[in-house]
């Protein structure tokens, strides 16, 4: 038992494998994509041995500090990326060595963007609760419209001023400045979009 | 309906010399059906992709291809060329590996 059994197997797969590489090759060869089936050995021997001296004499001598990294076809590129694109979540324009500690603060990995997350829904929780109860009780509804419109588009600080007004709730009236007296529905579609409003902060 | 009656014997008389199936093949089936054949061979792809083999073996289909021109050739006369070379160029260290792993799924198959 053992190696002999074993290296048979091995031959086996071994073989397989080889009947891979051959039928490929053939098929690249006979269904014409192959580019390298027409340049001659000795032009691909010269053409690799041609590249690996580019980038074997950049490393050899020593340049591998520098800013710049070559690559096998002789061309050079910068240590930190320099392109500008757009930002898909905000909308500014990004340098690309910048982006991934951007798209942190900007999607809300990091600390600052995790905390005004949580504010956010907190705000937006205490509406809902703080809403849906009441319209049953006065079919008027309190007008919370005030709200959505009194909200102001800088940051976080409009909060406190936001939950003193609600902790002044009166069953009746809430803050109303503006009465109208809206549907349920209505109210509801315009808190939610207060609370849209509140999570577009920047 | 004549052609039917010429056809050839059914085969009774080679039952005899079958034999059992040998220790190779019950191996071999072990070896298929518990899916550990097909481990092996995109290990032993994977290892001699790394370490060049079968750009180089590539390399040698084509040199032949180019010789014998490129429609002349069969699938057939590539592997003939090819396998000892293949055979031949496959580096110690992967060889070991892949008899390693096959070892050790012969005693865990407990022959």
């Amino acid at each position: 038992m053992g190696s002999g059994e074993a290296a048979g197997i091995f031959g086996d797969i071994l073989d397989a494998v080889i009947v891979d590489v051959a039928s490929e090759a053939h098929r690249a060869a006979r269904l014409g994509f192959d580019r390298r089936l027409n340049t001659e050995e000795e032009e691909e021997l010269r053409l690799s041995a041609q590249a690996r001296a580019i980038v074997g004499e950049s490393v050899a001598n020593g340049d591998t500090s520098s800013k710049y990294t070559i690559d096998v076809f002789g061309q050079l590129h910068p240590a930190v990326a320099s392109e500008i694109f757009e930002c898909m979540n905000c909308g500014r324009p990004i340098v690309a060595g910048r982006f991934a500690p951007h798209l942190e603060k900007c999607m809300g990995k990091g600390r600052k963007a995790r905390i005004r997350a949580n504010a956010n829904i907190n705000l937006s929780q205490q509406r809902k609760v703080r809403s849906s109860p009441l319209p049953s009780y006065f079919p008027g509804g309190p007008t919370h419209t005030s709200v959505s419109s009194r909200t102001p588009p800088t940051q976080t600080s409009s909060l406190t001023p936001e939950d003193t007004q609600k902790s002044g709730l009166d069953p009746n009236d809430g803050t109303s400045e503006e009465s109208h007296d809206d549907d349920d529905k209505g109210q509801r579609g315009r808190i939610q979009s207060g609370a849209w409003q509140v999570q577009t902060y920047l | 309906m004549r052609a039917s009656i010429n056809r050839p014997p059914t085969p009774d008389v080679d039952e005899e010399k079958r034999d059992e199936p040998t220790l190779q093949d019950i191996i071999n089936i072990k070896l298929i059906e518990s899916g550990e054949k097909e481990n092996l061979k995109e290990l032993l792809r994977e290892r001699l992709i790394e370490c060049g083999w079968r750009d180089e073996l590539k390399a040698q289909c084509r040199a032949l291809m180019r010789k014998r021109g490129r429609s002349n050739t069969t699938v057939d006369e590539l592997v003939r060329n090819i396998t000892p070379k293949g055979r031949a160029m496959v580096p110690d260290d992967i060889k070991a590996e892949l008899l390693q792993r096959i070892q050790s799924f012969l005693m865990s198959v407990a022959l």
